[in-house]
C-alpha cells in the first residue's frame, strides 16, 4: 500500500526536475528557431498553408505562431507571449521570443551547475529592473530633440523587416501622416486612436500606388442604383435597425375579426418605414437614405458604424421611440461630413466619407499584386502604426539594430562585477543573453556573428541613432520586461503532468 | 539522451531553407509553362474539362488558370496574379504569369550561388522602378475621340484571341459599347462601368457577324400575357416597379377569424380592390409598358391588358437598373407614389422577338442610352463563351484607353526597350545587386522570346536581331509581328498595347516574384481555427436577411 501512496494515480505522464526544465528549454528553442530567420531587415518570410489550402505569407511572429498549432505547453507560453507583445506594443514580437529562449537556455546551464532557480530568478529580476532603468535614463532620447523625422524613422525601422521594406520611405510617410491625422486632443491628454485608421485592401496596381485618404472608406456600394453618387455637404444618420417592413418580434399572432382590419395592418406595415424615413429626411439626414438625392448604405459592419459615428459626430440610433412612446428623430443625432461619394477602386465600389467633422478618421487604401501580399502589407502597416503611436506617446526613442541590447549588455556585465552574491552569475548571463538580438541580426545578414558581437560599442550606438534606425524606448522596455517575466515563469516549473487524452479524441486525430 | 520534444503537431509538414526557394520557383515555372503557348496572335487554345464535365475552350490566361486545381501554395499565389490582372485591367493575364515565372527562374541561379533573397528583391524593385520610368518615356499619347486609332488599338490587343480571325467585329462591338456607357466625370476623366451597365447576352444560332451592340437593353423575357398584350410598341412610355403587383402578404403573421359568411366575401373583394387600385394608379400615367421585378397576378394582368398595356414580370434588379439607365425611367417601389418624371420615355421601340424557341424583349433605339446590351450570336455555346471572354478583354482595353489615353509598342517591343535600358543602367550599379538587376533585364526578354517561339520562327536569330536593333537609340518601336514572326516597326504595323496594361503587368509580376522569393519556410497542414485577426473582417450577412430589399436573384417562376 505504501507504494500506491507514493505515486498518486495519474492517468498520464509525469516528469520532474531537470528533465522538465531541459525539455521546456528545448521546446522554446524550437519555437524560436522557427521565427529566428524573420528578424531584422534581411529576415525572410514564412508561408503557412492550412488544411483547406489557404495560404498566408507573413513575417510577423505573432501571426506565425498563432497559425502554428503548438502543442508543447512551455512553447504555448511563448506563443501567448508573442500575442501579448503584439497587443501591447504591436511590434517586436520576434525579438521577444528570441530573447526569452536565450534567457532560458542560459538559466538552464546555470541550474545544471547547481545554482538554484530562485537565485537565478532574483538575479534576472534585478537585471531587468536595472536594464529598464538604464534604458530610460541613459539610452533614450527625447523625440523633440530629433524632430518629425524621427517618427518616419521609427516607422521605417519597423517596416524594414517586412515585405514592404524596399518602399519603406514611401510607407513610413504614409503611416506617420495617418497617425498624425487621427490625433485627438483631450483636455488632459493627446491620444492616437489607431483603430480609427481604416485599412482597406484592394488588389491591383502596385504597392507604391497605395495612398492615404482623408476620410472613412466603407467597402460597399450604395443600396440602390437610383441614388446619387455624391452628396455634399453630407449629414449622416447612423441607424442600428432595419428599415424594412416592420415585423413583430417573436412570432406574435394578431387576431382580427374584421377583414378590413387586416388590410389596415398591411397598410400600416409599409407606412411605418415610410414615416421613419420621412422623419429622418425632415431632420436633414441626406446620407444613408433613398430619394431626394440621398445615399443609403445597408449592412454596414458594427465596427464600421461606430467609427463613422465617431468621425462624423453622429449618434448611433437603435430605435426611434422616445419617452412618450412616439417616434422621433432629432437632427442633433446627425453627423456631418463635407462630402460623401462613391468611387470605384479596382473592381469594387467604395463609399468614401470625406472631411468628417471630428476629423479623426483616415483610411489607408492598400494596393498590391495579390491578396496574400495585401494581407502581409496590412500586418506590416499595423505594426508600423503601433510603433509610431508608441513613439508619440512615450516621446522617447532608442537606437535600433541591436545597439541598445549591446549597450545594456556591457552595462550589466559591469554591474554584475559589483555584486557579491550569487545573483552575480545570473546577471552576467542576462547580459550575455541580450547579445542574442544583434547576433541573430548579423546571422540573418550573413555576417560573422562573433565579430559583430565584439565590435558593437558606444560609437556604433550613436551612429544608429543618427542613421535613423530607431525604435520607441517603450517597445524595448516592454520586450525586456515581457521576456524576463516569461522566462521566470517557465523557469519556475519543475514538474509537468500531462494527462492522457480521451480515447475518442485520439481516434479523431 | 532525452526523448524528443514534440512542439508541433505530427500532422504539420514543414520545409525550410533553400529547398523552399527551389520548390517555389519550380511551382511558379510550372504554372508559367502551362499557359506559355497561349501568348501572342499565333497562340493555341486550351481545352479544359472541369469537374462537372463541362468544357471550356479558351486561350485567356485567367480563364485557364481559374479552372486548374493546384496543390502547391506558390502556384496558387501565381494564379491569384492572373486574377488581379484580370480584375484590374482585364488584359495581359498571360503575360503577367510568363513574366513572373521568368523573374523567378532567373533568380534561381542566384539562390544557388547563395545570394540572400532580400538582395535579389531589392535589385528587382529597383529594376521595376526604372522600367516604369522607361515606359513613361516611350509612351505615346493618343486621341480617344479618333475612332480609327481606337479601333486599331483594340484590334491589336485582341489580335491574340480566338476572335482575331473575325477582324474588326469584336473591336467594333467593344468600342461602341464602352463609348455608349462612358460617363464624363469632369476634368477630362471618364468612368466606364462595364460590370454594371454593359450586359452581354449570348444567343446560340445565327452567325457571329450578326452580333451587335443594341442602343438599349435586351432581356430574356416575354410579355406576361402573349396574345392579349402588344408585342411591338413605338416610343413606349415605360414604368419600372420593384414591388409585386399582387395582393401583398404582411410581414407579421396574421390570422383572420371569420365568423360570418359575408366577411369572407369582403375579404376576397378587398384583395381584388387592392389590385384594382394599384393598377388604376399605374394606368393614370398612361404607360405602354410596365416592368416589375416581382410577381404580377392574373388579375393585375387582366386590368393592364384591358388598358392595352404590356407587362413584363420577374426581372432581375440589375436588368431593371440597366433599363432605367437606358430609357431614363426611375424605379418606383410604391405605385401610389408614381410621378410623371418617373416614366421613361427615352426608348424608341419595344419589341418582342423570337430566336430559336425563346422570346426576347428588346427596348431599343434609346435617345441617349447610358446602358446597353451586346448581343452575341454564334454557332455553339462554347464558342459564344469564348467570344464573350474576348469581348470582355476588348472592352477592358477600350476602357483603359479611355481612362488613360497612352500607348506603348506591342509585339514585345516594350519589353525589349525596357530590357535594353536596364542592361545599360546595370553597369552603373555598384555592389552585389548589379547581377540580379541585370538578370531582371534579361527576364523581360521572355515575352518577345515566347512570342517568337509561338509563331514558329528561328528564336535565336530573331532575338539576336531584335537585341541588336534595341541596343541603338531610336529603335524603341521595333518588335515582332506575331503573325509572321518578322522583325517590324510596330508603329507602322499598328501593334499597340495600352499603357495601363503594360505597367500593371510589370508591377504585378515583379512584386509577386519578390514576395515568393522572400519565403524561406513553408508550414502546411494547419487546421483552420479562426481567421487571423489582422484587418477588418468583412461585414457578415445577417441571419435575418430579407429578400425584398436587395435580392438580385431572379425569382423562380
Amino acid at each position: 500500500m505504501a507504494i500506491v501512496a507514493q505515486t498518486p494515480d495519474i492517468l498520464g505522464e509525469r516528469q520532474s526536475g531537470q528533465d522538465v526544465r531541459t525539455q521546456n528549454v528545448v521546446a522554446c528553442q524550437a519555437v524560436a528557431n522557427i521565427v529566428k530567420s524573420s528578424l531584422g531587415p534581411v529576415g525572410l518570410d514564412k508561408m503557412l498553408v492550412d488544411d483547406i489550402g489557404d495560404v498566408t505569407i507573413t513575417n510577423d511572429s505573432a501571426t506565425i505562431l498563432k497559425m502554428l498549432e503548438v502543442e508543447h505547453p512551455a512553447a504555448k507560453v511563448l506563443v501567448e507571449l508573442a500575442e501579448l507583445q503584439d497587443r501591447e506594443v504591436g511590434d517586436g514580437t520576434t525579438s521577444v521570443v528570441i530573447l526569452v529562449t536565450e534567457l532560458l537556455k542560459r538559466a538552464n546551464d546555470l541550474v545544471r551547475n547547481k545554482i538554484h532557480p530562485t537565485s537565478i530568478i532574483s538575479g534576472y529580476r534585478l537585471a531587468m529592473r536595472e536594464a529598464c532603468k538604464y534604458v530610460e535614463e541613459k539610452l533614450a532620447t527625447k523625440v523633440e530633440k530629433l524632430g518629425k523625422d524621427s517618427l518616419v524613422n521609427c516607422a521605417k525601422t519597423s517596416m524594414s523587416t517586412k515585405l514592404i521594406a524596399t518602399d519603406s520611405d514611401f510607407f513610413a510617410n504614409l503611416v506617420v501622416d495617418a497617425v498624425q491625422a487621427v490625433k485627438t486632443t483631450n483636455a488632459r491628454e493627446v491620444k492616437y486612436p489607431i483603430k480609427s485608421i481604416n485599412i482597406l485592401k484592394a488588389h491591383g496596381k502596385s504597392a507604391k500606388d497605395s495612398y492615404l485618404l482623408n476620410g472613412y472608406a466603407l467597402n460597399m456600394g450604395r443600396a440602390a442604383q437610383g441614388m446619387s453618387i455624391r452628396v455634399a455637404p453630407a449629414r449622416i444618420a447612423c441607424l442600428d435597425f432595419n428599415l424594412q417592413k416592420t415585423k413583430m418580434q417573436m412570432g406574435v399572432h394578431v387576431l382580427v375579426t374584421d377583414p378590413r382590419e387586416l388590410e389596415k395592418i398591411h397598410e400600416r406595415e409599409a407606412d411605418i418605414t415610410k414615416e421613419r424615413i420621412q422623419k429622418l429626411l425632415k431632420a436633414g439626414g441626406n446620407v444613408y437614405f433613398v430619394e431626394s438625392g440621398a445615399i443609403a448604405l445597408r449592412r454596414v459592419g458594427k465596427e464600421d458604424l461606430r467609427h463613422v459615428a465617431k468621425a462624423t459626430g453622429a449618434t448611433v440610433v437603435t430605435t426611434f421611440a422616445d419617452m412618450e412612446g412616439e417616434e422621433t428623430f432629432d437632427s442633433s443625432l446627425l453627423g456631418h461630413a463635407d462630402e460623401v461619394v462613391e468611387e470605384r477602386i479596382a473592381d469594387d465600389d467604395v463609399i468614401l466619407i470625406k472631411g468628417t467633422k471630428n476629423s479623426s478618421a483616415v483610411s489607408l487604401i492598400l494596393r498590391g499584386a495579390n491578396d496574400y501580399m495585401l494581407d502581409e502589407m496590412d500586418r506590416a502597416l499595423h505594426d508600423a502604426l503601433c510603433i509610431v503611436k508608441r513613439t508619440l506617446e512615450s516621446n522617447m526613442v532608442v537606437a535600433g539594430g541591436g545597439a541598445v541590447e549591446a549597450a545594456l549588455s556591457v552595462y550589466l556585465e559591469y554591474l554584475s562585477t559589483t555584486l557579491g552574491s550569487r545573483e552575480q552569475l545570473a546577471i552576467a548571463e542576462f547580459a550575455e543573453s541580450l547579445l542574442v538580438i544583434p547576433k541573430v541580426l548579423s546571422v540573418n545578414a550573413a555576417k560573422d556573428a562573433t565579430y559583430m558581437g565584439l565590435d558593437l560599442s558606444k560609437g556604433i550606438v550613436r551612429n544608429n541613432l543618427e542613421a535613423g534606425v530607431i525604435e520607441p524606448a517603450m517597445s524595448k522596455v516592454k520586450i525586456i520586461q515581457f521576456a524576463t517575466e516569461a522566462a521566470i515563469m517557465i523557469l519556475r516549473i519543475d514538474d509537468m503532468i500531462k494527462l492522457v487524452k480521451d480515447e475518442r479524441e485520439n481516434e479523431e486525430d | 539522451m532525452h526523448a524528443p520534444v514534440l512542439v508541433l503537431k505530427d500532422s504539420l509538414k514543414r520545409e525550410s531553407g533553400s529547398k523552399v526557394h527551389h520548390a517555389n520557383i519550380q511551382a511558379s515555372k510550372a504554372v508559367a509553362d502551362i499557359i506559355r503557348t497561349t501568348l501572342g496572335p499565333r497562340s493555341m487554345l486550351k481545352m479544359l474539362l472541369d469537374a462537372a464535365g463541362g468544357i471550356v475552350v479558351t486561350n485567356d490566361g485567367n480563364a485557364i488558370l481559374r479552372e486548374l486545381d493546384l496543390a502547391h501554395p506558390a502556384a496558387k499565389s501565381m494564379i491569384e496574379l492572373s486574377r488581379t490582372q484580370d480584375e484590374e485591367v482585364g488584359d495581359g493575364t498571360t503575360s503577367v504569369i510568363v513574366l513572373a515565372g521568368e523573374m523567378l527562374h532567373v533568380a534561381a541561379t542566384f539562390i544557388d550561388k547563395n545570394y540572400h533573397p532580400t538582395v535579389i528583391c531589392r535589385a528587382y524593385n529597383k529594376a521595376l522602378e526604372d522600367s516604369i520610368s522607361v515606359l513613361d518615356k516611350i509612351a505615346m499619347p493618343i486621341d480617344v475621340t479618333d475612332r480609327a486609332t481606337m479601333l486599331s488599338l483594340v484590334k491589336s490587343c485582341i489580335g491574340t484571341k480566338f476572335t482575331g480571325q473575325f477582324g474588326d467585329l469584336i473591336a467594333d462591338l467593344a468600342i461602341e459599347a464602352t463609348t455608349t456607357v462612358g460617363v464624363d466625370l469632369g476634368q477630362g476623366l471618364r468612368e466606364v462601368d462595364i460590370k454594371k451597365y454593359i450586359k452581354v447576352e449570348k444567343i446560340p444560332g445565327g452567325q457571329l457577324e450578326d452580333s451587335k451592340v443594341l442602343k438599349g437593353v435586351m432581356i430574356n423575357k416575354d410579355v406576361v400575357a402573349p396574345g392579349k398584350m402588344r408585342r411591338r410598341i413605338l416610343f413606349p412610355r415605360i414604368i419600372l416597379l420593384d414591388c409585386p403587383l399582387e395582393y401583398k402578404k404582411g410581414e407579421n403573421q396574421t390570422n383572420a377569424e371569420l365568423a360570418k359568411e359575408e366577411d369572407w366575401e369582403i375579404l376576397l373583394k378587398m384583395e381584388e380592390e387592392y389590385i384594382q387600385n394599384m393598377c388604376m394608379q399605374i394606368l393614370k400615367f398612361k404607360p405602354d409598358l410596365v416592368i416589375t421585378e416581382k410577381g404580377l397576378s392574373d388579375l393585375a394582368c387582366h386590368y393592364l391588358s384591358k388598358a392595352g398595356v404590356s407587362a413584363i414580370r420577374r426581372l432581375r434588379k440589375t436588368d431593371n437598373n440597366r433599363i432605367a439607365k437606358a430609357c431614363g425611367a426611375v424605379v418606383v417601389n410604391r405605385p401610389e407614389e408614381l410621378q410623371e418624371s418617373d416614366v421613361g420615355t427615352g426608348a424608341g421601340l419595344f419589341e418582342v422577338k423570337k430566336f430559336g424557341d425563346e422570346f426576347f424583349a428588346f427596348i431599343v433605339d434609346c435617345k441617349d442610352p447610358k446602358a446597353c446590351t451586346v448581343l452575341l450570336r454564334g454557332a455553339s455555346k462554347d464558342l459564344l463563351n469564348e467570344v464573350e471572354r474576348n469581348l470582355q478583354d476588348a472592352m477592358s482595353v477600350a476602357r483603359n484607353i479611355l481612362k488613360n489615353p497612352k500607348l506603348l509598342p506591342g509585339g514585345g517591343a516594350t519589353e525589349l526597350t525596357v530590357s535594353a535600358a536596364l542592361k545599360q543602367k546595370s553597369s552603373s550599379i555598384e555592389g552585389i545587386e548589379k547581377w540580379p538587376y541585370e538578370a531582371a533585364a534579361v527576364a523581360f526578354e521572355a515575352i518577345p522570346r515566347t512570342l517568337a517561339q509561338n509563331c514558329g520562327v528561328n528564336v535565336i536569330r530573331t532575338m539576336t536581331a531584335l537585341q541588336g536593333k534595341h541596343a541603338d537609340v531610336g529603335n524603341e518601336w521595333i518588335g515582332i509581328d506575331g503573325n509572321t514572326g518578322d522583325v517590324v516597326d510596330t508603329k507602322e504595323r499598328k501593334i499597340w498595347d495600352s499603357y495601363n496594361v503594360k505597367a500593371q503587368t510589370f508591377k504585378t509580376a515583379i512584386e509577386a516574384a519578390c514576395m515568393l522569393l522572400r519565403i524561406d519556410d513553408i508550414v502546411s497542414g494547419i487546421k483552420k481555427k479562426q481567421a487571423p485577426a489582422a484587418g477588418p473582417t468583412p461585414p457578415k450577412p445577417k441571419a435575418e436577411e430579407e429578400g425584398d430589399a436587395d435580392s438580385e436573384q431572379i425569382l423562380p417562376e
